[in-house]
């Protein structure tokens, strides 16, 4: 493969917009900008139709004949199922409000990949087969007919779109650009067309219980290996427990936090506090994925996905469900969960054992995201903290699009931070909180053969990280996701090369006191402490 | 599927150069596999590596999470990275098979600009 480009080459994006309309411009697959498609063996795993050999980049996709009508009878079907896809399909007007918002349509200067025309690639599908206006006066009220290469224009595009929402931040209409990304993608699910990066982890998760597939000797053994690192820095000997039917807590991480660095740091983070809470906890090795790749395939298997954390904490007779640091989660279980399969009434209304804050908020889906927690644990005192152990990171906070933009954990984390370091800079106000730009890989699209579209759109997050960098030597880009932390590290060594990745409870732990520990000389990642070479001086 | 000679040796290997038959692995193997992949000789401290992670597999039905197996050769944190470069080499080298995307996305320090 040809050399990647350079970053000064990368950013270089030509926003000249095309002298032919976009209905007269067929797609064109750019190496790099698309993922593998989806195996025959994954798509069989969880019985979904087509399964076949396939490549995006071949002329025959090997569809069935009638491809057209399933398609056709899909949006019909989803029309009368979702109101929001019936209403997003009708109320645009277009006004482009959206347009320069998009992280990919910043990084590529595709005008394919404004938000508005992404969505009018579907939209123009639906006037010509639904609308009166389209059937009649056709290209003129923005109506094309459904062919092989708007198929193909359709999968390009709608892989190219991280389900983010920054762009419905912006919509006089509210509009929101994922759910319209979500039924496209659901509607090439009928067909066998997926990515295998998204195929793969979920018949992992169907058949496993985790998108990686590990099973249960090896998610103990991988967190028996923590230990013994967590052993080495703190002298302590921490003892969770597996499938303990009994137990208060169940509690649930992205499987990325048992085996990629650096979340394998943020898991021995959490084991670490909820050691020094001495919480009543379970992990299960079979609900043992936070995740939910399913929510990037259709609704339908993310439901299937989803059931099993409830399924586990039935089976185990638990009160309620922690979460850890994942972003999509949270958006599954705070928008669409209840609706699924809630409210989950077998289980008690979170409270926590140590400070005794009810969590009204997840009244109906009896689970809680650990920033949470964790934010009420500081608020009440419970926790001792020494930030200065933090003192050679300089940090800033990367709102991860789900969590932040879907569920508005906003506060929780920064009140967090701010508890447990004393160098915080915040990235400039259009690029955080509601309005922060994704990593660029999310939605399942963090593979190796899309580094170019990763690249490109995670440069508007990666300028502003830079920002900071330039002006205050940010070190670390924090988050509360596990999608960040493995896509994050290759964008900052890209773009902004001297920027580390943490989860928050990895900075959480560096600075939590526990009791009876040993003096530490190193944070989780064993690098020296700050400040304790001068210490040493002193006392000698 | 591509076929590599090396004296009377014929390897199997995937189109991304995985070995397809586990069992084919031998320390000879390994040194044609690393010359393929520009790793150059094979010391034993590399070798012990390798060991580990083919046994670490076979116990595991997965890879080792990177820094472990440093650990487990008594040898600093990076040493991995700092042996193979790329860990997911290290896995081609040891013989285990294809991580797909999924795996071999999620490993750390992925070099971008070798791709």
């Amino acid at each position: 493969m040809a050399k990647f480009p350079k970053p000064e080459e990368l950013s270089n994006i030509d926003f000249a917009p095309p002298r032919k309309g976009w209905m007269d411009l067929p797609v064109e697959f750019k190496p790099g900008m698309f993922c593998h498609g989806s195996k025959p063996k994954s798509l069989e795993a969880v019985g979904f139709p087509n399964p076949r050999d396939w490549k995006p980049a071949d002329a025959d996709w090997k569809l069935p004949e009638n491809w057209k009508e399933i398609i056709i009878e899909g949006i019909a079907e989803r029309l009368r199922k979702y109101r929001s896809f019936r209403l997003f399909m009708d109320i645009c007007v277009r006004c482009g409000a959206c347009a320069d918002k998009c992280h990919f349509f910043i990084g590529t200067g595709d005008p394919k990949n404004m938000p508005v025309l992404r969505a009018e690639l579907i939209r123009s599908v639906y006037r010509k087969e639904f609308t009166t206006a389209g059937k009649i006066l056709g290209k003129m009220a923005g109506a094309r007919e459904l062919t092989l290469d708007v198929l193909k224009e359709w999968w390009y595009y709608f892989y190219q779109c991280t389900e983010c929402r920054r762009c419905s931040v912006f919509c006089p209409y509210g509009i929101d650009q994922a759910e319209i990304t979500i039924i496209g993608r659901e509607l090439l699910n009928l067909l066998g067309l997926n990515i295998e990066w998204i195929a793969g982890p979920v018949a992992n998760c169907y058949m496993k219980g985790n998108h990686l597939g590990l099973e249960p000797h090896t998610i103990v053994g991988n967190l028996e290996y923590m230990l013994d690192d967590i052993e080495t820095i703190t002298g302590k000997r921490i003892k969770p427990t597996f499938n303990r039917k009994g137990a208060e807590i169940l509690f649930v991480t992205p499987s990325g936090d048992l085996f990629a660095d650096p979340g394998t740091y943020t898991a021995m983070g959490y084991m670490m506090l909820f050691e020094e809470l001495g919480l009543d906890y379970t992990w299960s090795t079979y609900a043992s994925e936070g995740g939910n790749f399913g929510f990037f395939t259709s609704n339908e298997m993310a439901k299937r996905l989803n059931a099993k954390l409830y399924a586990e904490a039935k089976r185990l007779g638990v009160k309620y469900i922690i979460g850890g640091e994942c972003g999509h989660m949270w958006r599954v279980i705070h928008q669409y969960m209840d609706t699924w399969q809630g409210p989950a009434d077998f289980l008690e209304v979170p409270k926590s054992p140590i400070t005794g804050t009810v969590f009204e908020n997840a009244r109906s889906t009896k689970m809680i995201h650990i920033a949470e927690f964790t934010a009420d644990l500081i608020k009440n005192n419970k926790l001792k903290l020494d930030a200065k152990r933090n003192d050679h990171l300089k940090v800033t906070w990367h709102d991860s699009c789900n969590t932040a933009r879907g569920m508005g954990i906003l506060e929780e984390p920064r009140y967090i931070l701010r508890n447990v370091v004393n160098n915080f800079f915040e990235m400039p106000e259009d690029t955080i909180r509601e309005k922060t730009f994704c990593c660029g890989s999310g939605s399942g699209l963090n593979a190796s053969e899309d580094t170019d579209l990763r690249m490109k759109g995670g440069l508007p997050r990666a300028n502003a990280v830079k920002f900071v960098h330039d002006r205050h030597g940010v070190n670390m880009l924090a988050n509360i996701c596990a999608i960040d932390r493995a896509t994050l590290p290759p964008l900052m060594d890209y773009w902004v090369p001297g920027v580390k990745v943490a989860g928050l409870h990895e900075l959480v732990a560096n600075a939590l006191v526990m009791k009876g520990e040993k003096e530490r000389t190193t944070d989780l990642r064993g690098e020296p402490l700050p400040g304790l070479e001068q210490k040493e001086e002193k006392a000698s | 599927m591509p076929v590599i000679v090396h004296n009377d040796l014929k390897i199997t290997v995937d189109d991304d150069g995985f070995l397809v038959n586990p069992e084919d692995w031998s320390e000879t193997v390994a040194r044609v596999l690393a010359a393929q992949e520009g790793v150059g000789e094979l010391s034993e401290d590399k070798l012990d590596i390798l060991k580990f992670m083919r046994e670490y597999y076979r116990k595991h039905n997965f890879f080792p999470i990177v820094r472990f197996v440093c650990k487990n050769v008594h040898q600093p944190r990076n040493y991995v990275t700092e042996q193979f470069i790329d860990p997911v080499k290290a896995w081609k080298i040891a013989g285990l098979p294809n991580p797909g995307e999924t795996v071999a996305a999620g490993k750390e320090d992925e070099d971008v600009e070798g791709i």
